[in-house]
């Protein structure tokens, strides 16, 4: 059953016979398959692979021999919808339903797909495992690496692989103080983006006495567009949340937990909210948990779309129903916060980190990664690279082994100019540093930040004066409006990247940006506008020239600025006549078998040509 | 009628999480937030109505205009942005002659865009009524808009792939659930005797796995809580879990011999359901 409903838990002994009971009741051998369901593999047709499974272990009475596991996201997006055999660990990218009835049928006999494998796109050879795929192979996956174990909807999957377990050894004897001391030995940083020391804030927290609540608030609100890490461990392993705020209540005193999420991600909203009611049913939240005399619980606030609403004052006053603009600080939220209590705030990435500190030790953690950036950290890889998907890597790895090695290069023919981080408060970083080492430090002296985790590939298609233009667009709608310089000057800076894309910007219009973005960084209260020129001054650093192109030459060099390009088709055309239905304008002309041609005073540059061409003549200059 | 259901909706939100809580469960019932629930608000909870009008503006969920019976949703995330999905909104701005924001005239689509839905490895990424589609290109817009003025992006319409029939039996007696007599969707029902209140009749399920029409003996309105009996043994079928969608309680069958077991939602409306396969029990 979905969740057996139990007595709750009376004392953490029990705990731990249940935790015995389930993993003696387990069979490892048994042949089982996982499949990724978490939103992306939905998106590819995970539904359907899960659907047809079911049936085909019914109808051919297979279920007593094959186990079926439905989990959130293993990571490698590229390939999905995919599906990984147990115990043998065979991964099969890419599948359809039918593939899916031939691995049931393989499985059934103890043999693999032969066919259905991946195959390595340097050697050409097939890879069975999925521990021995490139992408895979060069990761740390402490964190995401437990997707595939647990289905996110049963506890009982959680506890087997080692859940609630470090809550319950720091509730068997261990103070407080023990909890501080290892997030401290840790050197764990803040996920969010900002890298506060954990520990740090956690102890001083721990010290706060004013009056009787204490919010523990885990930040859901993952707003940077192109990062997904946190919606895939909600989604994934909604349990290791809780646990993480479980341990941080008893370590630092905190009487309530607030998880703030983003209404955007339905899937992972509805796993929270199941994972909050079977870990109540069985006593691990609530009054008096396992008979220790803690008492704690969790409940959800949904976002309700707001950017801002990821800076931790502006957060707190969405929670209390308010319009999410920020305000000064001091003082701080560990100070006053929520309803004027001391409150603290962490991303989810950090709380899903505090389960492994106290299983680890906090030095053992500590000796992964760099001296000041300890641990692993989630990207997702996305963009114009050829393995987009979410990757876990040990802090201190170069940016060259991201992208080259695990993300294996440039998606299709282009070449890859630069990486973003940090969403709209980061920056990009050239192609020409990427020997760059990824850590807090190094990413913000180069002007861009680590941020919660994006990192968007560009290659020669993408415009980095368009990018610069997409981030102030999405910063002016985003800006709450307090602060006049971040409210008008995202706005201005706006308008003079577009007179740019368009042709229309002349050289002093690049002081005057430089002259905006700086005011702006200097002048306006909290993370959003003090941020908000990093896009900005870290293009103008680094691609000044594609500036000048646009303003001397008139030209966009990446074909993407539509003011400045025109459609036209080369010799390379066979005369199919599919662009000339595909136009929706009318503008092409052309007989069959003769070189069709673009009106370009009617063609509004939509692109449709140039995707229905299978011979790539549709150029755009 | 209305002012009275908008009225159980924000006596419903007992003050703590506030007006927007209040705001979002009055636009899940509407689809927007009508002028008439703000001032209702606004006069129940003693806010002005400026602070009102004020949170319900800021937040980019929130809408003041009716919105159509279709929602098409475009992502426009930096990975979207840069793998073209600038165009692909430009597209269906053009093929609905709409402003993102906007609905049809007729009220079918609403046309939206959106941050980011997290689903970047993918993009560019569109959603249909909650149906994801991935790396969008503008010539696929014209299907994705004839698909959901269709209704086939609903959860009812991804229901027609890969059916299978079940075949179901009662866990306590367990004798056979399956009515050869009585079909639908082309297969033999599944009948069992349901209670509502004082109420009491016979409902017939349909067999097909993902179909999920319901055939009451007497009419029982939605969002009512139900209890399924067996019809031969008399007992109830209700399980141990909780619906994944609305936290009902939900009724439990046995199917195919023992090779696994379904619950269905017993809050009448509701599509909730769970096939479990033994093998896949905890």
């Amino acid at each position: 059953m979905m969740d057996v409903r139990r007595d709750k838990l009376a004392s953490v002994d029990e705990f731990f016979a249940m935790q015995a009971q389930l993993i003696a009741h387990d069979d490892p051998e048994m042949p089982t398959i996982v499949i990724s369901a978490g939103t992306c593999g939905q998106a590819s047709g995970a539904n359907a692979l899960i659907r047809v499974a079911k049936g085909e272990l019914l109808q051919k009475k297979l279920t007593g021999r094959i186990r079926l596991r439905i989990t959130g996201c293993h990571g490698f997006c590229a390939m999905e919808p995919s599906a990984l055999v147990e115990p043998r660990r065979t991964f099969y990218p890419k599948i359809n339903p039918d593939d899916m009835i031939t691995i049931i049928e393989a499985t059934a006999k103890g043999d693999i797909v032969e066919r259905l494998l991946f195959v390595d796109p340097e050697t050409g050879r097939r890879i069975e495992r999925e521990e021995d795929i490139p992408f895979f192979k060069r990761q740390l996956r402490t964190i995401i690496g437990r997707n595939e174990k647990v289905d996110p909807l049963r506890i009982d999957d959680y506890i087997r692989n080692g859940g609630y377990q470090s809550f319950a050894k720091v509730m068997s004897g261990q103070g407080p103080r023990f909890v501080l001391d290892e997030v401290k030995a840790s050197g764990l940083r803040g996920r969010g983006g900002a890298g506060f020391p954990t520990g740090q804030k956690w102890e001083l927290f721990a010290s706060q006495k004013n009056g009787a609540a204490k919010y523990l608030i885990c930040n859901a609100d993952e707003g940077d567009p192109g990062a997904y890490m946190d919606r895939s461990v909600l989604e994934g392993n909604p349990h290791s949340i809780i646990e993480g705020m479980l341990i941080g209540a008893y370590g630092t005193g905190a009487t309530e937990g607030i998880i703030y999420i983003r209404t955007e991600y339905p899937l992972a909203i509805k796993h929270l909210n199941v994972a909050l009611s079977q870990a109540g049913e069985l006593g691990l939240l609530g009054k008096d948990i396992m008979g220790t005399g803690l008492s704690f619980d969790v409940e959800i606030v949904k976002g309700a779309g707001a950017f801002v609403c990821g800076e931790e004052t502006a957060l707190i006053r969405s929670i209390e129903g308010r319009m999410g603009e920020p305000r000064q600080r001091p003082p701080f939220p560990i100070v006053k916060g929520l309803y004027g209590k001391p409150t603290m705030i962490n991303n989810v990435e950090t709380w899903a980190n505090i389960p492994v500190i106290i299983s680890f030790g906090g030095r053992s953690f500590a000796g992964v990664g760099t001296e000041r950036s300890s641990g692993t950290k989630i990207f997702s890889l996305v963009g114009k690279i050829k393995n987009t998907g979410l990757v876990e890597v040990p802090m201190g790895m170069t940016i060259r082994e991201v992208v080259g090695n695990i993300g294996g290069g440039p998606a299709e023919n282009g070449a890859i100019k630069a990486i973003q981080t940090g969403g709209p408060s980061g920056g990009c970083i050239p192609a020409s540093m990427f020997d760059l080492t990824i850590d807090y430090e190094s990413l913000k002296n180069v002007g861009s930040i680590m941020g919660s985790g994006g990192m968007i590939v560009m290659d020669d298609k993408t415009c980095m004066v368009d990018v610069a233009k997409y981030f102030m667009n999405f910063l002016k709608d985003e800006s709450c409006g307090k602060c006049f310089t971040c409210r008008k000057g995202t706005q201005r800076m706006y308008e003079i990247l577009d007179d740019i894309s368009r042709g229309k910007g002349n050289l002093e219009s690049l002081d005057l940006l430089e002259e905006l973005a700086v005011t702006v960084r200097d002048t306006t209260m909290c993370g959003l506008g003090q941020t908000a020129s990093n896009p900005v001054l870290s293009t103008l650093r680094y691609f000044r020239d594609e500036y000048i192109e646009h303003i001397e030459k008139k030209r966009c060099p990446a074909g993407v600025c539509k003011g400045l390009v025109t459609y036209f088709i080369s010799d390379r055309c066979t005369g199919c006549m599919l662009c000339v239905k595909a136009c929706p304008q009318g503008a092409i002309t052309g007989k069959k078998k003769q070189r069709h041609v673009i009106d370009a005073d009617r063609c509004i540059k939509c692109g449709n040509c140039r995707d229905v061409c299978k011979a790539g003549a549709v150029e755009v200059v | 009628m209305e002012t009275k259901d908008i009225l159980n909706i924000i006596r419903k939100g007992n003050g703590k999480a506030g007006i927007i809580s209040i705001l979002e469960n009055i636009q899940e019932r509407y689809a927007y937030l009508p002028e008439k629930a703000l001032r209702l608000i606004a006069r129940e909870t003693g806010y002005p109505l400026v602070d009102i009008y004020g949170v319900a503006t800021f937040y980019k969920a929130f809408s003041l205009k009716p919105r159509g019976k279709h929602c098409i949703s475009a992502c426009l995330g930096t990975a979207c942005h840069v793998r073209g999905a600038q165009a692909v909104v430009d597209e269906f701005k053009r093929q609905l002659d709409l402003a993102p924001g906007g609905t049809t005239p007729d009220n079918e689509i609403t046309l939206e865009t959106v941050n980011c839905l997290g689903a970047c490895a993918l993009g560019p990424i569109v959603v249909s009524d909650g149906h994801y589609f991935a790396n969008v290109a503008p010539g696929d817009t014209k299907d994705i808009i004839q698909g959901t003025k269709d209704g086939v992006y609903g959860s009812n319409g991804n229901a027609k792939m890969y059916l299978f029939p079940i075949e179901a039996a009662c866990p306590q007696c367990n004798r056979s659930l399956m009515d050869s007599e009585y079909r639908l969707a082309g297969y033999p029902s599944i009948r069992v005797n349901v209670l509502a209140g004082e109420a009491r009749g016979w409902a017939r399920l349909p067999s097909l796995y993902g179909n999920f029409t319901r055939i009451y003996e007497h009419e029982i309105p939605d969002n009512t809580l139900v209890k399924f009996l067996c019809p031969h043994c008399g007992s109830s079928l209700q399980g141990k879990a909780g619906c994944m969608e609305c936290n009902a309680p939900m009724a439990t069958v046995k199917v195919n011999g023992g090779g696994g077991v379904v619950s269905i939602c017993t809050r009448t409306g509701c599509a909730g359901h769970m096939l479990e396969l033994n093998g896949a029990a905890a």
